[in-house]
């Protein structure tokens, strides 16, 4: 199944999941990368290295944390995956929205601005009258650029 | 099973967990959050939360002398508990639970603050500029 791109995505997509089928479960798994002992011991030796204490966090491997809506009856699974520490908070209080009962509607506050995608339509139709300018203009750029070239 | 934990125990189990796998810097923490539906009650069900290691209890595997085989894997043992949130502290639970969750996976990423700053010069400069 594939992994969704943003967490908004993703908590929208679930909601959307939980309403159809309530029973559905989420899974959210904090991992570190598994690393065969040599890995390690490289990366141990490497750190040595260079010696100081800074480099050593930076060389640590980076968890992941892996969140996955799944409905065993439907057959639909919905992952998102990320490392930032940043999105924790965000994504588990969305969780909670989630476990509530919370609908697409409630969750799209933060992200995406649909609300203002009613008035793009008005937008369109005032600025219709200018495009046949810009594109004579366009025409003319267009132009001389060729001659630029020979 | 073992029974349900109280909500502030298991809290403090999960604080404890996270910290075990970060420090190690190895292994994971599964957490799943299910409601509870009984299919008579209507309304907001109870959810059921889920912690666990993702190790397993099983039989170790043995070889044909009846031995058990050494394994990385089977040192590890299980750890896995859970709670039950009433519908009306889900609110509540949550606040904590990413609270918990924010201060326990410390193996993430940090903000890298050190590009943006660097953006944030540039940008004044070209104001003045």
């Amino acid at each position: 199944m594939p992994y969704l791109t943003t967490s908004q995505e993703y908590l929208e997509q679930s909601a959307l999941l939980l309403e159809a089928y309530p029973d559905s479960r989420i899974t959210t798994k904090y991992s570190f990368p598994s690393e065969r002992p040599s890995e390690k011991a490289h990366r141990a030796k490497s750190a040595a290295r260079k010696g100081d204490a800074t480099t050593e966090t930076s060389t640590a491997p980076v968890a992941a944390l892996e969140l996955k809506t799944f409905n065993a009856e439907a057959g639909i699974c919905l992952k998102y995956r990320t490392n930032k520490a940043a999105e924790v908070s965000r994504l588990m209080t969305g969780l909670g929205k989630l476990a509530s009962g919370a609908d697409v509607a409630s969750l799209g506050v933060s992200g995406t601005a649909d609300v203002e995608m009613v008035d793009a339509p008005a937008v369109e139709e005032v600025s219709k009258g200018q495009p046949q300018g810009q594109q004579a203009q366009g025409g003319k750029g267009k132009k001389k650029g060729g001659k630029g070239k020979r | 099973m073992a029974p349900h934990m109280g909500n502030d125990e298991f809290f403090s189990s999960l604080t404890e967990l996270l910290s075990k796998s970060s420090q190690k810097s190895r292994g994971s923490v599964f957490l799943t959050q299910k409601p509870l539906i009984d299919g008579v009650s209507s309304g907001q069900p109870s959810i059921l939360i889920r912690a666990s290691n993702g190790n397993t209890d099983a039989k170790r595997p043995t070889d044909k002398d009846g031995k058990i085989a050494k394994t990385k894997a089977s040192k590890a043992s299980k750890v896995k508990f859970s709670t039950v949130v009433a519908a009306d502290q889900l609110e509540a639970f949550y606040t904590r639970y990413a609270d918990v969750c924010k201060a326990g996976m410390t193996g993430l990423k940090k903000r890298d603050r050190s590009k943006r700053k660097a953006k944030g010069k540039g940008a004044a400069k070209a104001t003045k500029a």
